[in-house]
């Protein structure tokens, strides 16, 4: 009973379809922006290892041309220290990993069919060429921690074919890959704060939206109602009634009907105040 | 002669109470009707969280989405179908609004339901559902709710007024001459 007596009220009728349209169409737009800010946000940190991938690929080149391997180990250890990079390796056309920043994994062969690997060995002919969100992956490593992972292939250069320590064979396309991982813990504090200042618009929004559809409703519809009932309900005890004031339009012009009839059956039933009262009896 | 008007008036009599009859059948149908339609929106909303729970799971009836790419070309890009789904509720949103502003029979909550597993499928195409799921099902449980609500609330009224009706028929033995009549 008490339920749709919820529903029978004006203010209930109001406020359901505001409550409703204005949380649903809220929440959709802020999963879709938090959607869209997050992808921007991590083809931005893409972006980024890819550039890093880039420096070590050209900061290791001249020691691989030279096959400086202690150079080479010393550039990767020192890149490796650098606040947020969690790994770096470089493997050989065979998958054996040749450098890397953790000694344990030296000389270890990879699996060609493991994930950073697959997208280019998927095939019985790997695929040389890779756009730049191909080569990104994401996992999480042993401490729990997300990783944002760059795989790049190591191009044969006119330089390496010619070298005379080591020669690669000119039509030998990949020499090698290598392979970058970048802690995303600061990406993923930042879309932690994006979304919790989000949650705290939306809701700040729904309070507001809220709060002003019912003083709105309050001061033009529901307190003039109020009065205008009071006043009706005057009428049946009081024969003589001044006209009410303060009421909105609409509702003044009812008052006035209400006024005029009141006035017209005065005129013609003088005890017209008991036959309201006994009627409301009656019912 | 007497008997003869006593038959008529006794004709005329049962003619009324069978055409009072055939009116209160007519008026106990449609809210019966009434009462069935009421429940519609609650039934798109079972149906959807259906698709919704098959679209959590990643539809697995379905061939993943780079082979389905591969046979019909390239989905449209997540950016494009939010867009469009941001446009789609807010204008499912508009037209229950003006529906129930209009007091207007409309049966549109099935079509809805069709509507948001075609967006559940273009997200699960550009390998974007995961991120984007609740904005679909947030999308679809508004417009589903207000649906519901619309009918719901349409519904009540009128089985109010057709019970108004009924009464007034069984005291005068007629409808009354159109809806604004007073009870008595």
């Amino acid at each position: 009973m008490g339920d749709r007596a919820m529903f029978d009220r004006i203010a209930g009728r109001v406020l359901i379809p505001v409550g409703i349209v204005v949380t649903g169409f809220l929440v959709v737009c802020f999963i879709l922006l938090y959607s869209a800010i997050k992808n921007v946000v991590i083809k931005d940190s893409i972006g980024h290892a890819n550039n890093l991938a880039g420096i070590v690929l050209k900061s290791t080149r001249y020691a691989m041309l030279k096959s400086d391997r202690e150079l080479n180990s010393a550039i990767i250890q020192n890149i490796s220290q650098q606040k947020g990079v969690e790994h770096v390796r470089i493997f050989s056309k065979t998958g054996i990993v040749a450098f890397s920043s953790n000694r344990a994994e030296l000389n270890r062969q990879v699996d060609k069919k493991a994930e950073g690997c697959i997208l280019c060995h998927a095939k019985k002919e790997p695929i040389t060429t890779l756009g730049n969100m191909q080569k990104a992956r994401t996992f999480k490593n042993n401490a729990g921690e997300e990783v944002l992972a760059i795989t790049t292939p190591i191009y044969n250069e006119p330089e390496c074919a010619d070298a005379a320590c080591h020669v690669h064979p000119a039509s030998q396309k990949v020499l090698g890959t290598l392979d970058v991982g970048l802690s995303q813990d600061a990406t993923l504090t930042s879309l932690s704060s994006i979304r919790g200042q989000m949650v705290l618009f939306s809701l700040l929004t729904l309070i507001l939206t809220t709060a002003g559809v019912i003083a709105l409703l309050k001061m033009i519809v529901l307190v003039p109602m109020q009065k205008l009932q009071e006043y009706t309900e005057r009428s049946e005890s009081n024969s003589h009634l001044a006209h009410p004031s303060n009421l909105p339009y609409e509702l003044d012009k009812i008052a006035q009907s209400y006024y005029f009839l009141k006035n017209k059956l005065d005129e013609v039933e003088p005890d017209g105040a008991k036959t309201t009262a006994s009627l409301h009896e009656e019912q | 002669m007497e008997q003869a008007a006593n038959n008529e008036a006794g004709t005329a009599d049962q003619t009324a109470s069978e055409v009072r009859a055939i009116l209160r059948q007519g008026l106990l149908d449609e809210i019966q009707a009434l009462r069935r339609f009421s429940n519609r929106g609650l039934w798109a909303l079972s149906l959807f969280i259906g698709v919704s729970t098959l679209a959590w799971r990643q539809f697995p009836f379905l061939p993943r989405p780079q082979q389905l790419a591969a046979a019909m070309g390239p989905p449209p890009s997540t950016q494009i179908i939010s867009m469009v789904l941001i446009l789609y509720t807010f204008s499912a949103i508009i037209l229950s609004l003006c529906r129930m502003m209009g007091n207007m029979l409309h049966r549109s909550s099935f079509c809805h339901v069709g509507y948001l597993s075609v967006f559940y499928l273009f997200y699960f195409l550009a390998d974007g559902l995961a991120d984007n799921y609740w904005a679909v099902f947030g999308a679809g449980f508004t417009i589903l709710s207000m649906e519901s609500y619309r009918i719901w609330t349409y519904c009540n009224e009128n089985i109010h007024k057709k019970n108004e009706q009924l009464a007034y028929l069984e005291r005068n033995g007629r409808l009354p001459l159109d809806d604004s009549f007073s009870e008595g």
